[in-house]
């Protein structure tokens, strides 16, 4: 049987038992907080796995600024099963949440004098980027910045007052909540990080981020006890940093796919070559699941409205491969026609028609209460 | 002549309706079963007003506009009344033609651009008032905004009262109409009708015509809903002797006097002034940015005009609910589900104006209250 298959048995009977539990929790509580049961400890809610999984793409980086504590907060309080993030490297080797690999487009960089000198330019996957270099500033030196709203179209009033995280504050925020949820990093740029940031003790940044991981108690395969009590998903567009973490942990990993112009930037791969039936065949020895641009799954005209699907669900659904898109956005310059500028269209067409089994969202609020009123008429 | 328009228009809606997708049976009820019973207006929740039809997706106020807005699950489909130069009620929204339709490259009225003066501005274009019907229904509507489905533009033409009428009456379920006696004051400047008479009695005359009236709830209403709205209160009083349908004062932006009394925005929603007007409408239509008036993109502090309207039993139904997210406060994280939510739920109103009354269908729909809670009981009873 594919994984999938067994995973919907799972899930629904894991659905029954949080609907039971939460059911108990019902009618013990009053008023605005419940009371813990007597006697037993203070379980906390589990991961939900009846449905597919609503992941805070940077945080719910659509009202706050991206990879922020605040992003990842507001994301938990509305309702996220994971919060994902970018993982890069300090100069001093230190591990932070950030999503590019300069400074410029999200933090006030640009207002510090006393960096001013260090504005560059080097090759970020075979292309000249000019900026501040996040590799070229040590941890203490980052967290003088503040981070501001990516887009000017959302929310800037948050702008300049959160800092960049570090990826065990991003641990401390999952592991903190009151209910189970789950973390999404990814080994983000791995060579070009590798390039410029060294570690004393000869590790690499892939070692260094599965030992962050394995300090703060995550193991164990998809689903099981482990897994469900620290739920984790390693994300990466590197089959090669994939296949070294598959070595020291059995952590459910996924593989990141581009656009179908984009090459791997490890092992200079096409799309069409690890799309194929061979490389996935391949992979699957080492991911649970794939994470597609939305777009080369349903490829768009230019007249923004969409066309026949592909098969790349059938094919990785075949190999008990799960499929998570990226990235789902309100904003109606993000949505295709189809859709009428309603998110939760694209929502419905996605979980409904295409079936695919979680998705990367800027909006967690607005996928939750999608899901949520959804599943009441089911 | 217009009979022609009739039956043609009939005939080609019957037609429309055979390729759309709404339920088969009912619709085979409709045109066979003469005893047959439509699936009634709802009045359980607020009303979903679709405004100009499902223009989010569809070229404004259009007979395609409308089917959608039908299919999608609108309450009431909502237009604009205007007249051409030959004395034909129109839904057309702006007096000018520029801005939806293709009279820019039609080279044989390239002589007809004029200046007016609307409301107190000079306006320059092709008015629809220098247009006779014919004429306008040569031309073709295009969506309005660039940021929205481009691929039926140039498909469709410009419908009359009746016909938008007839689309309501077709459908198989009861679909109450929305329609605005438009810029009044300037309509009746440059539109002469024989007889003596002007544009409001050709409005009612035409609902009139279709069998509308009946007092709002009453059993005639029920069967063919219908609210006549309009900023001019002076039109709304004037026909309030033809007419015992419910009508709604609507209400601009603060700035802007009514057209044709010249009074403050701060007179007409003052306590005096609606209980003035209560004598003549049910409801008022204010711009929602009035009603909770914005700085910096997030909403500011309500005022009191939703209290005083319900404390005088009026209804209130603000425009305009658009999913895009420059429409959107940020309080609403670019959601407009989070939108509807707050002015249904939290501010209380009696209905909406929405460009996307599908949308506002699945909201509603998803989350409907149990069948057992009690209705939700608005206006006075029948």
């Amino acid at each position: 049987l594919p994984v999938r298959l067994t995973c919907v048995c799972v899930r629904a009977c894991a659905g029954v038992v949080v609907a039971a539990a939460l059911l108990v929790l019902g009618c013990a509580s009053s008023g605005a907080t419940a009371r813990p049961l007597v006697g037993a400890a203070a379980a906390k809610q589990p991961l939900q796995t009846s449905r597919p999984y609503n992941i805070a793409h940077r945080g719910s980086n659509g009202e706050l600024p991206e990879e922020t504590a605040a992003a990842y907060m507001r994301a938990v309080d509305e309702g996220a099963d994971f919060i994902e993030a970018d993982i890069v490297a300090t100069k001093d080797g230190h591990l932070v949440c950030f999503h590019d690999v300069t400074l410029d487009d999200t933090t006030d960089v640009a207002d510090h004098k006393e960096f001013a000198a260090r504005r560059r330019t080097l090759q970020v996957q075979w292309a000249n980027v000019t900026g501040y270099f996040i590799t070229d500033f040590t941890l203490a030196e980052l967290k003088t910045l503040r981070v501001k709203q990516r887009w000017s179209f959302r929310d800037k009033s948050h702008d300049g007052i959160s800092p960049i995280i570090t990826f065990d504050e991003f641990i401390d925020i999952a592991l903190n909540a009151k209910r189970v949820v789950g973390i999404y990093p990814e080994m983000k740029s791995p060579v070009f990080i590798n390039q410029h940031v060294k570690w004393a003790d000869g590790k690499k940044y892939e070692d260094k981020f599965i030992a962050t991981l394995k300090k703060y108690g995550y193991g164990g395969k998809y689903m099981t006890k482990r897994w469900t009590e620290r739920p984790v998903f390693i994300q990466s567009f590197a089959p090669t940093s994939l296949i070294y973490a598959a070595d020291l942990t059995d952590s459910p990993k996924v593989f990141l796919i581009d656009d179908v112009t984009v090459r791997t930037e490890d092992t200079d791969q096409s799309y069409e070559e690890i799309t194929s039936d061979e490389y996935l065949d391949y992979m699957r020895e080492y991911v649970v699941g794939i994470g597609p641009w939305k777009d080369t799954v349903v490829p768009p005209t230019r007249d923004n409205t969409l066309t026949t699907p592909t098969d790349m669900v059938a094919m990785a659904h075949a190999r008990g491969l799960q499929v998570h898109p990226y990235t789902y956005r309100n904003e109606n310059r993000f949505l295709h026609y189809n859709f009428r500028q309603d998110p939760y269209a694209e929502y419905d067409y996605w979980l409904n028609d295409v079936g695919v089994d979680g998705l990367f969202t800027d909006f967690p609020a607005s996928l939750r209460r999608f899901q949520d009123w959804t599943a009441a008429k089911n | 002549m217009v009979s022609l328009w009739h039956t043609s228009f009939i005939v080609l809606v019957l037609l429309f309706l055979g390729g759309s997708h709404a339920n088969p049976a009912a619709r085979r009820h409709g045109q066979l079963d003469v005893n047959h019973k439509k699936q009634p207006l709802q009045t359980s929740r607020p009303y979903n007003i679709a405004h100009r039809g499902s223009n989010g997706e569809i070229p404004e106020e259009t007979a395609a506009a409308y089917l959608r807005a039908i299919e999608e699950g609108a309450d009431f489909i909502e237009t604009d009344i205007l007249a051409s130069k030959d004395g034909h009620l129109i839904c057309f929204h702006d007096v000018i033609l520029d801005a939806t339709t293709d009279i820019a490259n039609r080279t044989e009225f390239a002589g007809r651009k004029r200046t007016y003066d609307v409301q107190g501005f000079k306006l320059t274009g092709w008015f629809i008032v220098d247009f006779t019907l014919r004429e306008l229904k040569s031309l073709r509507v295009k969506q309005r905004y660039n940021f929205r489905d481009q691929q039926y533009n140039w498909k469709y033409n410009i419908l009359t009262f009746d016909e938008f009428i007839l689309i309501a009456l077709h459908a198989d379920r009861v679909v109450g109409i929305y329609p605005e006696i438009k810029n009044p004051i300037f309509i009746n400047q440059h539109v002469k009708w024989s007889g003596g008479k002007k544009f409001e009695d050709k409005f009612v005359g035409t609902l009139l015509k279709y069998g509308y009236k009946g007092k709002y709830m009453s059993k005639d209403w029920l069967k063919k809903p219908l609210f006549i709205q309009s900023f001019a209160p002076t039109s709304l009083i004037y026909i309030s002797n033809m007419t015992n349908a419910p009508k709604l004062l609507l209400i601009y932006d603060t700035t802007v006097p009514t057209q044709d009394t010249n009074q403050s925005y701060y007179e007409i929603t003052s306590n005096g002034y609606l209980a003035f007007i209560r004598k003549y409408v049910i409801g008022i239509g204010p711009w929602k940015d009035t009603i909770i008036p914005p700085k910096n993109n997030h909403l500011g502090l309500a005022t009191d005009l939703v209290a005083r309207a319900h404390a005088l039993n009026l209804q209130v139904h603000p425009y305009t609910f658009r999913n895009e997210n420059s429409y959107l406060h940020f309080n609403f994280h670019q959601d407009p589900y989070a939108e509807y939510e707050y002015w249904l739920r939290e501010i209380g109103v009696d209905a909406l104006f929405t460009d996307f009354t599908g949308s506002l269908h699945k909201y509603l729909e998803w989350t409907a209250p149990h069948q057992n809670k009690e209705k939700k009981c608005r206006g006075p009873p029948a």
